[in-house]
């Protein structure tokens, strides 16, 4: 048990959106979405698959425009790239890359237009692929990686970005158990550095445990708040997360439900 | 053994392949690994109304006929961008359409004008008679191409392994990609008149993938297409000078086919056959 991550810093709000309305093209894929984000707080996104949760993710991130509502940033917008691990669809594991050229590339940001990476470039490069359990594997090509491994390099990669918001887009959809155990903590540790993390997860229990609050994208709107007050059998069904004639699905978020109106009345 | 250096041509055709090798490697790398290999091939096409334009308005003018090819081209690959955006048709059907139609209409031109350039020369290249003219065109695009590989290097990295992480970086990448597109058509159109319309891409193409079997990390990977490219440059060079009538751009992409095959065959990406039978576990 890991236990929910305590910030080292006091909250500090981050990033707020109001009544959000996202989409590509000008369709709308989701709408009514508020949020908000402080420093040193985990906020999970989950939603059905095609609810908008990688929409929402490219439009923090400024590459989808809003189609509608207002993003703050109570500090102004970072001047540094924000940390994002996204998925993996358009990624080519054939590139002539070696792992700790890979992890490099996270602190290319930080490098002025005509300085090259140097040692210290590389000695951190060489730090955060033992993070994450690479060390041995930092001079192998990247073709020749698991799925876990490569996960694992872009973690290192991250890691480099040194950023104040990261944002994890189903950043285990394709590894095993070990390699989840693995990188979790690296969340955690990044969220009591007091940084913001926004990550986009299917796995309830995890969230659950780690995170602080929740964004429920769903049909027809969005639920947001404390962990335990989105992640109720009402707004997942609500939602359209899960299926209302289900009973399994039903009895297992009611009994949870059940569990914490225990816990919390 | 050396006595084709005696001669002019011979000094300028070999000056012309290193100097085009120098530009085309790091260009032609990319091209592989962003998987455009083919679009640049129609490129290639794609210039060559503008340059039979320019050839019939202006005449035999190294300027205007590189200005003429860098505007189809650029133009072709424009419009096959924007067709694939508005319409069903994905981007290569568009592309192929698009070049081919060029590619009939530059015949067409040519062939109506006249035959003060001769249509094999123009096809196939010919090395061996190039004007000083096209010697400064092939130092200038080398040079220009060499600065803005160096400006655009880290974008145009990313972008290649990780489109959606660079989208995250910068919200330029639609700069980084046109201004690459551009150094395509240029180093096509200042290969041409060297290896011919047909055969300058494949100068870029071949020794990139040929290298590509050797070495798993970038800079290694560009050096070794230059010295595959600069190296089959020489060699076929030589082989169109001792032996009569063989076209220098069929010969020189030749050699480069002939290290392609050698890579392909004991290249550690490749097949890999010596390590294969020395050691049959």
């Amino acid at each position: 048990m890991l236990g929910r991550a305590r910030p080292a810093y006091s909250f500090l709000r981050v990033l707020y959106g109001e009544g959000l309305v996202i989409g590509y093209g000008g369709d709308p894929v989701a709408s009514k979405v508020d949020f908000s984000l402080s420093s040193g707080e985990i906020l999970a996104v989950i939603g059905y698959n095609g609810s908008g949760k990688s929409t929402l993710v490219k439009s923090i991130l400024g590459v989808t425009p809003l189609l509608g509502g207002r993003l703050r940033w109570d500090a102004g917008r970072p001047t540094t790239p924000v940390g994002y691990l996204g998925q993996l669809t358009d990624f080519d594991r054939r590139f002539p890359m070696r792992v700790i050229d890979l992890a490099a590339t996270g602190g290319w940001s930080q490098l002025g237009f005509f300085e090259g990476a140097g040692r210290r470039a590389r000695r951190n490069a060489e730090a955060a692929l033992e993070r994450v359990g690479l060390a041995d594997a930092a001079d192998m090509p990247l073709h020749q990686l698991s799925a876990g491994q490569l996960q694992r390099a872009l973690f290192a990669r991250t890691i480099m970005q040194d950023a104040q918001l990261i944002i994890l887009d189903e950043p285990f959809a394709a590894v095993d158990q070990s390699t989840e155990a693995d990188l979790m903590p690296l969340i955690l540790d990044w969220s009591r550095q007091g940084r913001a993390l926004i990550l986009v997860m299917h796995n309830l229990s995890a969230v659950l445990e780690h995170c602080s609050s929740v964004l429920l994208m769903g049909r027809g709107g969005a639920a947001f708040g404390p962990t335990h007050e989105v992640l109720i059998p009402e707004q997942l069904v609500g939602l359209g997360y899960m299926a209302a004639d289900k009973p399994y699905l039903n009895a297992t978020a009611a009994s949870t439900s059940a569990a914490k109106v225990g816990k919390y009345v | 053994m050396f006595e084709f250096l005696e001669f002019a041509f011979m000094r300028k055709a070999i000056a012309a392949v290193i100097i085009l090798s120098l530009g085309m490697a790091p260009v032609g790398c990319f091209l592989v690994l962003r998987r455009l290999s083919l679009a640049g091939e129609a490129m290639s096409h794609a210039a060559i109304p503008g340059i039979a334009l320019a050839y019939a308005v202006a005449g035999l003018s190294v300027l205007s006929m590189t200005l003429g090819g860098l505007i189809a081209g650029l133009s072709v690959a424009l419009a096959s961008t924007l067709l694939s955006r508005l319409t069903l048709l994905r981007e290569d059907a568009s592309m192929a359409t698009l070049y081919l139609l060029a590619l009939a209409g530059g015949i067409f031109l040519l062939s109506v004008r006249g035959t003060a350039v001769n249509l094999e020369s123009f096809l196939f290249g010919n090395v061996l008679s190039l004007s000083d003219g096209t010697l400064v065109l092939i130092g200038s695009s080398t040079t220009l191409t060499l600065l803005v590989i160096a400006l655009i290097l880290r974008p145009l990295v990313l972008q290649s392994v990780d489109p959606a992480f660079a989208q995250s970086q910068s919200q330029r990448g639609w700069l980084t990609r046109s201004l690459f597109m551009v150094l395509v058509v240029l180093n096509l159109i200042a290969g041409f008149r060297a290896l011919g319309t047909l055969m300058a891409v494949g100068l870029m193409i071949v020794p990139a993938t040929a290298a590509r079997y050797w070495v798993n990390a970038l800079t290694p990977m560009i050096l070794l297409a230059f010295a595959f490219s600069a190296g089959s440059g020489l060699l076929g060079l030589l082989l169109s000078f001792w032996l009569d009538n063989v076209p220098s751009g069929p010969a020189i992409i030749l050699v480069a086919g002939l290290v392609f095959f050698v890579s392909l065959a004991i290249g550690q990406n490749g097949l890999n056959l010596i390590r294969r039978f020395r050691a049959p576990d």
